[in-house]
């Protein structure tokens, strides 16, 4: 790499150093830190390669996870003994963080669940889709339905993986079931005597203190002002993996009318019921791992409802037919969703107003109902009752409006358990993915020549943000206000891509827009949320009106006219590559990577100890180590072989220069004043004159180069600019052809190296920007704007999300001092500029600006 | 496609995720796919089928796919061969060009960059 390169010239450049103090010698020093701006940026670039691998565009295996982990953490701990030497022994807690994050990761890919550490109790209102590897995915489905869809659920909590683990170590349970279920799946052991030494075992556990602590706070916060021995609970399995692509359905024990009392008791019966014979074989037979086997528990507070039933959203053998199955009885639903019972049934219209279009009402004798003191009994039912159907018509359309929008937002068809009160309020009590096994199974060859026989709106315009199929009405978004009556389940075509949208990305099939990136915020949410989009196809707006019914496939980027039925039935029964192993592994191994926690150097919170990814420590070492190197020649100047001072300077930048050696015109006094004139570096100069270009480093947006445009887009004076600790310790290593330049402005990170002489053979600049508070949509349209300017001069860029990076070598002496102009322009203007990306549009107008002023102002 | 005869491809990595995710993806593109986890049994197929292009994994258990490629080449020299592979060398990569590979491409990659190769291999069998 360039900068070892220049760290070996340096070491030939001050020989002969004289010790004067412990400390190494800055030749040294300097390099170990080169050494960690080079493996910071290794470490940022893979980072963002990883999650890139997520957007299903790629083809990845296990190995690449492995691979990619064992190389992220070889990186973070050449990073620590680099700091290591420049602040030696200063940071011990670095090495505690490192190797707790780092057994975490390797535990995760050995395959262990031990996912994040939460709370063993968590109510449902706390609960959001972000914690479905806490608390397991039927209550993170409730919790969401009730967040993203406002419907209504029972109240209650969910018991987390964290209190499973915690349960199976108090037992020493895990080493236990390991080596029984290693003996099954080898063949040394039978199905039944393993599931059967594994269940009694669990059944003899004994719940730790915490947890009996917790129980006993929630029941009490459930019961409310009424009675603790009033309370009843449902109590039902809530595993990790299930309601994803592997339903469980029925594998696992749910319990009916549990008095609260009970529930510790309840609590154990139902963690057993995870190594039931049949839930062990359905594991094994659908590859799902042993070690990912993690129980959460969800309890529910028991209502009397006058009816319940299943609603399946799609028939799932005839789905052609564009039906939904609702089957209900008086009472419990307990027999409907075991098929014991007999049940009323209906079929109804999946499209709107969703007309009944079968019922079979049965003779409906006994119900199931709660009982005084505990679990469920079967009772009669009055004689008017029997032959009356147990939903009525106004309900059965709510239910399948209810049903379609929880299949939207989960896209996929849903298996739903409801309930409906003595006065018609319908509540869900669980929904999970529906498996759809049509008699005809769709297959892919079918779709080849699918363009031939439907009409094509148009192809291959714009970028996939997330794949996908979906089909609906267009429904055209042009302001705000047209978001408020969004329909669940059309397709939202709009101009931009704009982070507003997220408002209702949820009840959206599709997205469609004329602008936009595929690296946008909008296209993580998209993805968050696994909604198709198409992003910045140009003629969205023009060529789809409203209300006309299409089909976007967002695998092979076409629009269709009509409802493609073959594609739609495809994607329904085809399995969904996000719930694969593989991607739930990278998901779960990226949690321990990718999150940035440490933001702000000044708050109490910046400590080795807190450090809780990868990417902490990578930004904690950076952060060190500049000011390590600033306290070692500036503060303590220790060096005699160079020279340090502060700069003064119109701009307040608050940097600290370190020369190596020709860097500054003349010697100066330790710790010196540095003013623009005393410096000869070369790069520094063309750099220092970039930032003063004018209106490039402007507080006040309003200047004069710039006022008219920028005026126009934004009133509010942005805060992030206005506090003076914003600006960081900054520091510049220079020499008379050498920049090295570590700047923190705000919540921005630049880095620059660059080499400039008459020999062309040896000059290179290397530039990389990062980081920024404003909302990932802004920050990445201004590294869009970076990319655009640096490669239209010649620099080869990367982007990766709002990480830039960008390369250019062996230009002559002029051209380089011209892209260090560049260079320094940029970072002035780019440091105002993302709080005013509100608009995609807005990339071109500022790059287009940007290379006029360019052109207008040759320097040199 | 543009000619009437379905392009055949056989795909082997031991890695089950690669052919699930390759096989739907290229289908739809109108080709006839295959998809092996064992070496063992794609060289069973193989030896009882020429396929138009094979993708395969170099590093897995069993037989190597350095040997599964050469008994491909030497059973179909019109075959095709593209080299998928997690471990990707200078020396991996020539030594399979030597061998006849048709192309070479390192893991992970995008879709659309295997569809380009296969496209690419397709015509430069039509041209032959």
């Amino acid at each position: 790499m360039m900068m070892q390169r220049f760290s070996d010239w340096i070491k030939q450049r001050i020989p002969g150093y004289t010790r004067r103090s412990t400390t190494l010698p800055f030749s040294m020093l300097f390099s170990r830190f080169q050494e960690i701006l080079a493996l910071n940026n290794q470490v940022l670039e893979t980072i963002a390669g990883a999650n890139d691998k997520l957007s299903g565009d790629y083809v990845f295996d296990q190995h690449y996870i492995h691979v990619t982990c064992g190389q992220l953490i070889e990186m973070v701990q050449k990073l620590i003994n680099n700091l290591d030497v420049i602040a030696p022994g200063k940071y011990p807690d670095l090495n505690r963080s490192f190797q707790e994050i780092e057994s975490e990761i390797r535990a995760t890919l050995a395959g262990k669940m031990h996912g994040p550490e939460s709370e063993f109790v968590i109510p449902y209102k706390m609960i959001t889709k972000d914690l479905s590897e806490t608390v397991g995915g039927k209550n993170a489905n409730l919790g969401e339905l009730k967040t993203y869809l406002g419907t209504t659920i029972p109240n209650g909590f969910a018991i987390s993986c964290s209190a499973f683990w915690a349960f199976m170590e108090y037992n020493g349970l895990e080493p236990y079931i390991k080596k029984i279920t290693d003996a099954w799946l080898d063949g040394s052991l039978e199905l039944e005597p393993a599931s059967k030494q594994i269940t009694e075992k669990i059944l003899a556990g004994r719940l730790p203190a915490r947890l009996e602590k917790e129980l006993a706070k929630a029941i009490s916060n459930l019961a409310g002002n009424s009675k603790e021995r009033d309370l009843f609970l449902a109590v039902r399995s809530s595993a990790l993996g299930e309601d994803s692509k592997l339903t469980f359905a029925g594998q696992y024990l749910s319990l009916i009318n549990e008095p609260a009392a009970n529930l510790r008791k309840a609590y154990i019966m139902v963690l057993a019921s995870a190594y039931s014979s049949t839930a062990m074989e359905y594991r094994r037979r659908k590859g799902f791992k042993e070690v990912e086997v993690a129980m959460a528990v969800a309890c529910q507070k028991m209502a009397k409802p006058k009816a319940s039933g299943v609603m399946y959203t799609l028939d799932p053998l005839n789905p052609e037919k564009d039906t939904m199955l609702l089957s209900a009885t008086w009472g419990l639903g307990g027999p409907v969703v075991s098929g014991r019972a007999t049940a009323d049934h209906f079929v109804v219209d999946r499209t709107s107003p969703h007309r009944g279009l079968e019922v079979k009402v049965v003779r409906k004798e006994s119900m199931l109902t709660g009982l005084p003191q505990g679990g469920t009994g079967l009772r009669p039912v009055e004689e008017e009752l029997q032959t009356s159907p147990a939903l009525n018509n106004g309900q059965i359309t709510r239910l399948a409006a209810t049903g379609l929008a929880i299949e939207k937002y989960f896209n996929r068809p849903q298996d739903i358990e409801f309930a409906v009160s003595e006065t018609g309020e319908i509540t869900i009590l669980q929904s999970r993915q529906l498996t759809v096994r049509p008699h005809k199974t769709p297959h892919a060859a079918e779709l080849a020549d699918l363009s031939a026989r439907y009409p094509v709106i148009f192809r291959d315009r714009g970028v996939i943000a997330q794949r996908g199929i979906a089909s609906g009405p267009v429904f055209l978004v042009r302001n705000e206000d047209d978001l408020k009556d969004f329909p669940v389940g059309s397709i939202l075509v709009t101009r931009l891509a704009s982070p507003l949208l997220a408002k209702v990305i949820m009840k959206a099939s599709a997205i469609i827009t004329d602008v936009g990136s595929a690296t946008g915020h909008l296209a993580t949410i998209a993805r968050e949320f696994r909604v198709p989009a198409l992003f910045d196809t140009g003629i969205g707006t023009t060529e789809l009106s409203q209300g006309r019914e299409i089909t976007l496939d967002a695998e092979e980027n076409v629009i269709y006219q009509g409802v493609v039925k073959e594609l739609c039935y495809y994607n329904l029964v085809e399995d969904s590559i996000e719930e694969t192993f593989e991607y739930r592994l990278l998901r779960r191994v990226l949690k321990k990577i990718e999150p940035l926690r440490l933001l702000d150097p000044s708050e109490q919170n910046f400590t080795a100890r807190n450090c809780r990814s990868l990417h902490d420590i990578t930004r904690f070492i950076h952060e060190k180590a500049v000011d390590a190197l600033i306290d070692l020649n500036y503060y303590q100047h220790h060096d005699l072989k160079t020279m340090a001072g502060k700069l003064k300077w119109d701009i307040p930048l608050d940097l600290v220069m370190i020369d190596i050696g020709g860097g500054l015109c003349k010697p100066t006094a330790q710790p010196a004043v540095i003013v623009p004139e005393d410096i000869c570096s070369v790069p520094m100069q063309s750099l220092l004159k970039g930032l003063k270009h004018p209106g490039a480093w402007d507080n006040e947006p309003m200047s004069v180069d710039f006022g008219s445009f920028m005026s126009s887009l934004t009133r509010t004076s942005p805060a992030e600019l206005s506090s003076p600790r914003q600006i960081g310790q900054n520091l510049a290593v220079i020499s008379k052809e050498y920049a090295n330049v570590s700047l923190r402005l705000g919540y921005h990170f630049t880095m620059i190296d660059s080499y400039i002489s008459a020999n062309l053979n040896d000059n290179y600049a290397y530039f990389r920007f990062f980081g920024g508070v404003t909302d990932l949509n802004r920050r990445s349209r201004r590294a869009k704007f970076l990319g655009e300017v640096l490669a239209h001069y010649d620099f080869r860029v990367e982007l990766h999300g709002d990480l830039v990076v960008a390369r250019l070598k062996k230009l002559d002496e002029h051209s380089m001092r011209q892209r260090l102009y560049l260079l320094g322009l940029l970072v002035g203007f780019t440091r105002q500029l993302d709080v005013k990306m509100i608009s995609e549009g807005q990339v071109d107008v500022y790059v287009k600006k940007l290379k006029n002023l360019l052109e207008e102002n040759h320097e040199q | 496609m543009s000619n009437n005869k379905q392009t055949n491809i056989l795909i082997l990595d031991d890695e089950p995720i690669v052919g699930k995710r390759l096989k739907p993806s290229l289908e739809k593109k109108g080709y006839l796919v295959e998809t092996f986890t064992e070496s063992l049994e794609a060289l069973k197929r193989i030896r009882e089928h020429n396929f138009d292009i094979v993708i395969t994994d170099l590093k897995m258990e069993g037989i190597d796919g350095m040997q599964f490629l050469s008994e491909v080449k030497e059973r179909s020299p019109r075959t095709e061969v593209i080299v998928i592979t997690g471990f990707a060398t200078m020396e991996t990569a020539k030594e399979s060009f030597q061998k006849g590979v048709f192309d070479f491409l390192a893991k992970p990659f995008k879709l659309g960059e295997i569809t380009e190769v296969i496209r690419k291999a397709e015509s430069k069998q039509q041209n032959i």
